[in-house]
């Protein structure tokens, strides 16, 4: 990849206020507040229906929002028509104009504005996404992969203040996907524009976000850094939609202090009380939360060597996968009534880890995560898979 | 027939001459019917052709007798024919444009906004096209009668563009119906005002569809009879000159009209797929 003389157009920063979106009776938007700070990649993620395109329809201007206003660097642009914003967006199966070459596509936006002089433009832009070759095809004449380059080029040469993306990659087979996302964030490093990336894919969201914000039912869930995010869910939502998560219903038996003491089952289980997102007075009911590749697995016999300290729950294994860099169990806790995930790395395998056999799982308390129980425990798990 | 007297002929040597035979047939099957129905296409426009060139006894060019050029030399030799002639082009041209406008407009209407009567208009913009003919006639001749019009030029320009739009509407509305909606809003993202977006985006994407619209005008509107001759008054347009003619006698240089214009349709049709042959190679390399 050549090094372009793309300037550096410093992006703008997005702001919602209030911004919501009905249709009829149907509110796709509920009223939402959201700051996106310029030069950031920031993903919206969630299943399909949460709102998440609309929201970036309304930042384009091609949804007119029900209340609210939207401000690009600080000018409220929300009675402006999408011509008039510096806004561009890729779309969904990239809606390249099919009467235009390749090269006429990218120099669209240019000529509508006036600019006579687009051939150096338009040939760096080739460049930059590797493309040069092709000026001259029309877009059904290429693969999924470079429509989907074009698209960005066609996008990015009108240095916006903010690039808009909706599900860009959802076209494309995994591989591919993977390519670009690695290659878009490049750009988006080297051109310095504020992205705003829709997705469902939770991973993808992950790799290329600075900041993502989890919507649900047409608002925000949380909003954070895609590490911070995984580690304290603030929701069942978040918990089971980024990723998988053990949620095990238990009490507080003993608040506050740092640790407050839970019993699940039979079980005593610790939780650190700055990881508890929900109240915790004693007798309340919450829900402990640990991220599978965290919770290790013994076998019942060498119980004795676990780390004193660490929360542990007797089980028995259901089902063991074996997928290459780790094996997946499934493990049956009595008392709990339900089952737990454990991802183990495939290091020192112990080959009496089989279906059937007594075990205990344990893990350090500073990973388990506090949750408020009045919420559905299974929000979310569902759609995550539907969306892979 | 010809599998039948091979197998008498050889039937000694081998029972394979047979299946030889109904393999060629069955490899070639597809050719043969095609090659068959093109002829059925163009065999009357051949004899169209050769008549042209011929050089009748009489009034009637319908015997062959022998070769001459004069017609060809003198096509408007005959009184009023390429008065009748240009006319009918006029007219075609008039209606075509009337007809794709209007027609353009409805398309984009009924594909693009709900309105009231909308359904309605949906379902009568077919009438002209599944009515017989002459009833559509009779019964504009009653309105531009009752109405005291007088019929000519104007009265078969109307009756036209009537018929002409519901094939416009058709083609153009089916066109408009499976644009992707986003290719529009792409382009206003892309900086295009509502009236660039249309003339940059809209009306490129949907030309083939008002081009195809266009020439079923004006082929239908040239070689109308029916209704323009309910409507014309004292008029004649080419179609009504070769009919009327035919009752007294068929001069050769209706022939020659005829071969003209098949001719120039073979040639435009010829054009547009070199052209495409030639985009389509230019893509490639």
């Amino acid at each position: 990849m050549t090094k372009t003389a793309t300037p550096q157009s410093s992006g703008g920063d997005v702001r919602l206020h209030g911004i919501s979106k009905t249709y009829g009776s149907f509110t796709a938007v509920h009223p939402l507040d959201l700051t996106v700070p310029a030069g950031s990649f920031f993903a919206l993620l969630g299943a399909s229906g949460c709102g998440k395109t609309t929201t970036l329809r309304m930042i384009a201007g091609l949804e007119d929002p029900t209340t609210g206003t939207v401000e690009l660097s600080g000018q409220d642009v929300t009675a402006l028509p999408p011509y008039k914003r510096q806004v561009n967006t890729v779309f969904q199966n990239y809606a390249l104009f099919p009467h235009l070459d390749i090269y006429e596509n990218v120099a669209f936006g240019l000529r509508r504005r006036g600019i006579k002089s687009v051939k150096k433009q338009v040939e760096e832009m080739l460049d930059l996404v590797q493309l040069g070759p092709m000026a001259r095809r029309k877009p059904q004449q290429l693969s999924g992969g470079q429509q989907q380059r074009v698209a960005v080029a066609r996008a990015l040469i009108n240095h916006p203040q903010v690039l808009l993306l909706d599900e860009p990659l959802g076209a494309l087979d995994l591989k591919l996907r993977r390519q670009m996302q690695l290659e878009l964030k490049r750009i988006q490093t080297e051109v310095g524009i504020t992205f705003v990336h829709v997705t469902h894919d939770q991973e993808e969201a992950m790799t290329m976000a600075d900041t993502v914000a989890v919507m649900n039912g047409g608002r925000v869930e949380q909003l954070g850094a895609p590490a911070d995010l995984y580690e304290n869910p603030a929701t069942t939502f978040v918990a089971n939609f980024l990723g998988t998560s053990n949620l095990i219903e238990a009490e507080v038996v003993e608040a506050g202090g740092e640790e407050l003491l839970l019993k699940a089952g039979d079980a005593k289980l610790r939780l650190p009380a700055a990881r508890c997102s929900a109240s915790a007075r004693t007798g309340e009911k919450v829900l402990a939360g640990v991220r599978p590749e965290k919770v290790a697995l013994k076998h019942g016999d060498d119980a004795g060597s676990i780390t004193e300290g660490h929360n542990r729950l007797p089980g028995r294994i259901k089902d063991a996968s074996f997928i290459g860099v780790s094996t997946q169990y499934v493990v049956e806790v009595p008392g709990l009534g339900g089952e737990l995930a454990v991802y183990e790395q495939n290091i020192e395998r112990d080959g009496r880890l089989v279906p059937g056999a007594g075990i205990v799982l344990h893990w350090s308390p500073a990973h388990t995560f506090g949750l408020d129980a009045a919420q559905d425990i299974q929000a979310g798990a569902d759609l995550d898979e539907e969306a892979a | 027939m010809a599998v039948h007297e091979t197998t008498k002929d050889s039937q000694a040597p081998a029972a394979r001459t047979p299946n030889r035979g109904l393999r060629w047939l069955r490899r070639h099957l597809v050719t043969l019917a095609g090659l068959a129905t093109l002829g059925y296409l163009i065999l009357p426009n051949l004899v169209v052709m050769v008549f042209s060139f011929n050089k009748p006894n009489g009034r009637f060019n319908y015997q062959w007798q022998h070769f001459s050029t004069d017609a060809w030399r003198d096509p408007c030799g005959v009184a009023d024919l390429c008065g009748s002639l240009g006319l009918s082009l006029q007219l075609a041209l008039w209606a075509t444009v009337g007809a794709t406008v209007l027609g353009t407009m409805i398309a984009f209407a009924l594909a693009r906004y709900r309105f009231r009567a909308r359904s309605g208009v949906n379902t009568l913009i077919f009438l002209p096209m599944a009515m017989p003919e002459v009833v559509m006639a009779a019964s504009l001749a009653t309105l531009f009668l009752n109405m005291g019009i007088q019929f000519g030029f104007w009265t078969i320009l109307i009756a036209h563009i009537m018929f002409c739009l519901s094939f416009v509407v058709t083609a153009v509305k089916a066109r408009v119906m499976s644009m992707d909606p986003r290719l529009e809003q792409a382009a206003q993202d892309l900086y295009a005002s509502p009236v660039q977006t249309f003339l940059r985006v809209t009306l490129p994407i949907a030309a083939p569809g008002i081009a195809a619209g266009a020439l079923l005008s004006f082929a239908l509107s040239f070689d109308d009879f029916i209704i323009t001759n309910f409507n014309a008054g004292s008029t004649v347009t080419f179609p009504m000159f070769v009919w009327g003619s035919a009752q007294r006698g068929t001069p050769v240089q209706i022939n020659v009209i005829g071969t003209a214009m098949f001719l120039v349709a073979v040639l435009c049709v010829l054009a547009g797929q070199l052209a495409g042959n030639r985009r389509k190679r230019s893509k490639r390399s």
